[in-house]
């Protein structure tokens, strides 16, 4: 059996690359082993448990170009994401459009320079092998990635203004498969909010396949908002590595509001003695979109604790997909895990996906989780009604009340009113 | 040393009290499986030509079928060539009376009435000892109700347009690997028919008990309650103490027609090994009632304490509009047993109603795993699940596990899940020692509680069995 | 301005309402009495345009219009008010945002200019000064959390702020201590007008001491079996409803 033609395209484009960008940092047989390794096992089919409710069969017969192509986009696009801010256009780092000057004891470059001038030492997370055979698209990003964001925060850095994390894609002379890959670090004690922005600046179908690792070491926390409000035609595959240390405080929102297809995977490792994460998210699956969503949480140290609340809407022809694992593993004992996944189902031809897991080896833990899958309450839009509220915008004002609960997570008021006003127009367009 | 082994041995042969050998004469087919053992086992059963092509077309697609790769559980790969496939009493009674007294002590010893006395007990059973029936009671009165109840033998015999109409239309041959298994080699099993209208006048009851050395039990339960009927069915299973692991693998089918009640309670006490691991029944069973007609009810309770590793999921497909199916468990994993049993409610006819409560309790090194489906499909407007899944842990050593899958198509659907782990907690399991109760006591007294909503849809004599042998089971786990 | 005449409702194919006349004016208040099973609340929700209610007979002309063929929107938005007997939880919306919501939505059905935040905030404040009602409740969720108390309370501040002619009382009083029952017969007096009227659905006499009715009537086994004026609501609490039984005309002997 032949490689699917997505994979077949990506391997003709690799040797297209120039060998400064195959090579660099040393980086070139780690590159071509990812990449053997993705074509040996080929992209994950309906028999493996992770990718059980997410086909890519229509995915694998299209052809993407790996080739970093940027394009010229209107700094107007951004005028809505304050600085500091770092921009990527088709995966490429767009220095006109980026600000990212003067934060005291940050540093913040695109991966692209790093791999021109750093050490090896800078980029050795780059040459992490991926051993699974469903790894497919993680493999891929280790063949191709050339730019991300590398950010450090110093230890005791307390930085006040939300730092800015934007993709954009823009239409070109091809569909291109765009590779980013992030390392975030933040030191002990140090402290951040950050936005990360998956966007459009034109109408497009590209693939966009990022992976991003965070480190909070200890004592750090991180308030990370990330808005996936990508074009109806693209296709995104995110996968966010996050590994905290002893004590740290690591609470992220996910809206998932774009893209034909999306799945983001979230691993979190709770590494270090009394490591926080509050997760919460939006899955909007309405026209065609296919969203998908899977939380694997691994309680390593004891006195961990993680509070996850999903919510996830399907309407029109849509699928919403929701995994949410939790792990405790033998010896994590003392913690509390508690998981919330409720869902809307709101037209006949939708569907509705979910699998909260429990896998429990400590005594001493206290774990729950709960999953829905429902309507709208008619008692609570006959109230609205009865008070004069119109019933398509009753419809619409419970619709936001069901997910407005992931936001109340977000520490920064401004930021939190932004990511509000961001999802209240987004869910306007959905029919109740 | 040798004075703690035995204490040991005594402290085993106590927790399980069923594991006793019948000395009894056996008649075995030689260990191997292949066409020629599954024509002989036919020919010794006498059965007609279509059942022995039934076997034969199960056993070949079997071979064609990769064994299950385990999810949640470890297994030793298995020697389908060192099991003998029919082992069974040599004396074969043509009436109770008959049987052979050896027989009627052992069912004594565990409690299961066999003799004509055991008339007072109120409950008709029929007893499966290794591969055969050795007698069903009560026959004659429930003849007289119209009820069918014989062992799966007998009914290709005596009724095989039923049996040939009912059997694999719940669970077809190829379901699953041990399920094509039981196709090719099933030795007996129970028979149930309740017509229409009738309700069954007394629980009905099948023991089965595997007794003899290397052998593996494969048994089938096939139960038809047609329009408006109802039945009560009980289940229970024992086996010997060896070293060995022994395995059994049945299917079980239930079929409910039009506004028919099928209600079937299990307490499965299979030898669970010694506390390393050795020995011990492997489990697996297919289990799956077909909610045909509408208005049509079934009901699986369940209490797993035993087997050394226990893989099944009692499901039902809820086909009939207004259907319902309901799903009660409680399994316990002591020492190294190992458990992943739930259940799957596929959702089609509508307005179907479906109820979960699943009770997980895991102590020493037990792995307990709760896989269950609720599946909607388009067709199934107005469809309803309640699942509440709740796990106790019961030391440092156990695990527990919860793996939902919700899968929902029809946008009036209703779907909740509730999942919660903890250990015992030790406010309650003070204020309980603080007012007298010993610990184990307490733990006990606890772990009761918190079965209880299982417990209450079992049939009282069975309930009191149950909460006995989680006793006994626990034993030895706090402290 | 309502007028009800021989209504008869079934829920789930039983039958609640067999026949039930009403006409409230201006100006008026309208207690209904009766026990518990009469059909108090069916009349309260089959007003406000509840689903689950089948219509089997009867007309209810509210002004010049057909009640019973509008939305529950647009009857609120005509001036029908339901305090709920037990009022909604909604987590996630913002008391205040969705009060704004109602009001503009009910203003705009009636051709009339919307409020801006501003002159909104500024109706809300003298609302609640009215009402010695603490704005605390407007940054919470609507009702989410609240006491049964604060949600009685919530909905006579829902009544005062949307002002509507005729105002449903559904069981207001259950459940309330006295002092929150002077609380809501206070708002509700305060609101008393020649243009508004109020119909108070009650089990017990006590809230009418408050909110004293210009008629009371009973209400048993789906229709209006007695009507008077307040003197009749301390017979009722004098002698219990069983009084009625002996004063009723048997319907017809059944064979």
């Amino acid at each position: 059996m032949s490689a699917p033609l997505l994979l077949q395209e990506l391997e003709r484009g690799f040797a297209a690359l120039s060998g400064r960008q195959r090579d660099a940092a040393g980086l070139g047989a780690a590159r071509r082993e990812q990449l053997a390794a993705a074509l040996a096992d080929g992209l994950p089919g309906a028999r493996a448990e992770r990718w059980r409710h997410t086909s890519l069969r229509a995915l694998e017969r299209r052809a993407f170009s790996p080739l970093p192509a940027s394009a010229d986009i209107d700094a107007a696009t951004l005028a809505a994401i304050p600085g500091p801010r770092i921009v990527f256009v088709n995966g490429v780092f767009a220095a006109a459009l980026s600000q990212l000057d003067g934060i005291d004891g940050v540093v913040a470059m695109p991966l692209s320079s790093a791999l021109e001038t750093g050490t090896a030492r800078d980029v050795d997370f780059l040459a992490r092998r991926f051993e699974a055979a469903d790894e497919t698209f993680a493999r891929l990003n280790a063949a191709f990635a050339l730019d991300g964001l590398l950010l450090q925060v110093g230890a005791g850095v307390q930085v006040a203004e939300p730092l800015a994390l934007v993709m954009l894609g823009a239409a070109g002379d091809a569909e291109h498969a765009v590779h980013l890959r992030h390392c975030i670090q933040l030191g002990d004690g140090a402290r951040l909010t950050l936005c990360e922005y998956q966007l459009a600046a034109t109408p497009q179908a590209h693939l966009v396949n990022s992976l991003m690792h965070l480190h909070l070491r200890s004592g750090a926390r991180l308030d990370h908002v990330r808005v996936q409000a990508e074009d109806a035609g693209a296709t995104v595959l995110a996968r966010s590595d996050v590994v905290l240390g002893s004590a740290a405080d690591y609470r992220r929102i996910d809206l998932e509001i774009g893209a034909n297809l999306s799945r983001h995977e979230l691993n979190v490792a709770l590494q270090g003695k009394a490591a926080r994460l509050s997760a919460s998210g939006v899955l909007l699956a309405d026209g065609r979109r296919h969203v998908d969503t899977r939380l694997q949480i691994d309680h390593i140290a004891r006195d961990t604790a993680c509070e996850l609340t999903w919510r996830g809407l399907a309407a029109d022809r849509g699928r919403a997909v929701f995994h949410g694992g939790i792990a405790i593993r033998a010896g994590a004992d003392g913690t509390a895990a508690q998981l919330s996944n409720k869902n809307l189902l709101l037209s006949a031809n939708a569907e509705i996906d979910t699998q909260p897991v429990l896998e429990i080896h400590a005594d001493e833990v206290q774990a729950s989780h709960g999953a829905t899958v429902g309507q709208l309450d008619e008692a609570a839009l006959f109230y609205l009604r009865s008070r004069g509220v119109p019933e398509q915008a009753a419809r619409t004002l419970l619709t936001l009340a069901f997910c407005r609960v992931v936001l109340d997570g977000i520490g920064n008021e401004s930021l939190r009113e932004r990511t509000d006003a961001l999802l209240s127009a987004r869910l306007l367009q959905v029919a109740a | 040393m040798a004075t703690e082994h035995n204490d040991i041995e005594t402290a085993l042969n106590r927790r399980y009290e069923a594991g006793f050998v019948t000395d009894i004469e056996t008649e075995y087919l030689p260990p191997g499986l292949s066409e020629d053992v599954i024509r002989e086992l036919s020919a010794k059963k006498h059965e007609p030509q279509w059942m022995t092509d039934w076997r034969l077309k199960a056993y070949r697609h079997w071979l064609t079928m990769p064994v299950p790769e385990w999810a949640k559980l470890k297994i030793g790969p298995i020697d389908f060539q060192a099991i003998s496939y029919y082992a069974a009493p040599k004396a074969r009674p043509k009436s109770l009376a008959e049987v052979d007294p050896k027989l009627l002590e052992t069912y004594d010893k565990l409690g299961v009435p066999l003799h004509e006395r055991a008339k007072l007990a109120g409950v008709a059973v029929d007893a499966v000892f290794d591969s055969v029936s050795v007698g069903t009671t009560f026959r004659k009165e429930l003849a007289e109700a119209g009820v069918i109840f014989c062992s799966l033998s007998e009914a290709i015999q005596e009724h095989p347009e039923l049996v040939q109409k009912y059997l694999s239309s719940v669970v077809p041959i190829g379901d699953n690997y041990f399920a094509a298994l039981n196709c090719a080699v099933f030795s007996d099993g129970s028979f149930v028919f309740i017509p229409k209208g009738v309700r069954c006048p007394m629980e009905l009851s099948t023991y089965f008990r595997i007794n003899a050395v290397n052998t593996g039990q494969f048994e089938r339960t096939l139960i038809i309650a047609e329009e408006g009927s109802y039945v009560s069915y009980l289940e229970g299973c024992t086996a010997p103490q060896r070293d060995e692991n022994q395995l059994h693998a049945a299917v079980v089918e239930l079929v409910a027609l039009d506004d028919a009640q099928i209600k079937y309670s299990t307490v499965q006490n299979w030898y669970p090994g010694d506390e390393n691991g050795v020995g011990g029944i492997y489990n697996f069973v297919t289990k799956r009632g077909d909610c045909r007609g509408a208005r049509s009810k079934i009901s699986w309770t369940q209490v797993e304490t035993g087997s050394a590793i226990t893989w099944k999921y009692p499901s039902c497909v809820l086909r009939g509009d207004d259907s319902t199916g309901e799903f009660y468990s409680v399994a316990l994993t002591h020492h190294a047993q190992q458990a992943d049993t739930g259940t799957k409610m596929i959702h089609i006819g509508r307005n179907t109603k479906s109820k979960i409560i699943s009770k997980g309790i895991s102590a020493g090194r037990g792995q307990n795993s709760y896989r269950g489906l609720v599946k909607v499909e388009k067709s199934a407007s107005g469809a309803r699940n309640y699942t509440q899944c709740d796990s106790l842990l019961i030391g440092k050593k156990c695990g527990a596990h919860t793996f939902p899958y919700i899968e929902v198509k029809h946008p009036s659907a209703i779907v909740e899940h509730e999942a919660t782990t903890s250990k015992i907690s030790d406010d309650q399991l003070f204020y309980c020692r603080s007012r007298g109760l010993g610990e184990e006591d307490a733990v006990s007294m606890i772990v009761d509680g918190f079965c209880k909503q299982v417990f209450k849809e079992l049939p009282m004599e069975f309930a009191v069995e149950a909460k006995k042998l989680l006793e006994v089971s626990l034993e030895g786990a706090v402290g | 301005m309502l007028k009800i005449e021989n209504l008869h409702v079934s829920v789930a194919g039983k039958e609640i309402l067999k026949g039930l006349d009403l006409a409230v004016r201006p100006g008026e208040v309208h207690a209904i009495m009766g026990p518990n099973g009469a059909g108090k609340s069916t009349l309260g929700n089959v007003l406000a345009g509840r689903d689950g209610y089948e219509i089997t007979a009867g007309t209810v002309d509210f002004g010049d219009k057909d009640l019973l063929q509008l939305e529950p929107e647009e009857r609120a938005a005509e001036g029908l008010f339901l305090a709920f007997q037990y009022p909604v939880e909604i987590p996630g919306v913002n008391n205040t945002y969705f009060l704004k919501a109602a009001l503009n939505a009910q203003r705009k059905y009636r051709g009339e200019s919307e409020l801006d935040s501003m002159q909104f905030l500024k109706l809300v404040r003298e609302k609640l000064r009215v009402l010695h009602i603490s704005d605390e409740l407007l940054h919470r969720a609507v009702n989410a959390g609240f006491s049964g108390g604060e949600k009685k309370r919530n909905e006579i501040f829902q009544m005062a702020l949307l002002e509507p002619r005729v105002a449903i009382l559904d069981e207001t009083d259950s459940g309330l201590d006295i002092d929150a029952l002077k609380m809501v017969a206070e708002g509700v007096n305060h609101m008393r007008s020649p243009e508004r009227a109020f119909v108070v659905i009650t089990h017990y006499q006590r809230l009418l001491d408050y909110i004293v009715p210009d008629y009371v009537h009973v209400l048993a086994e789906g229709r209006i079996v007695e009507s008077g004026d307040k003197t009749l609501a301390h017979k009722l609490e004098q002698h219990g409803y069983a009084w009625l039984d002996e004063r009723r005309v048997p319907e017809r002997a059944t064979p």
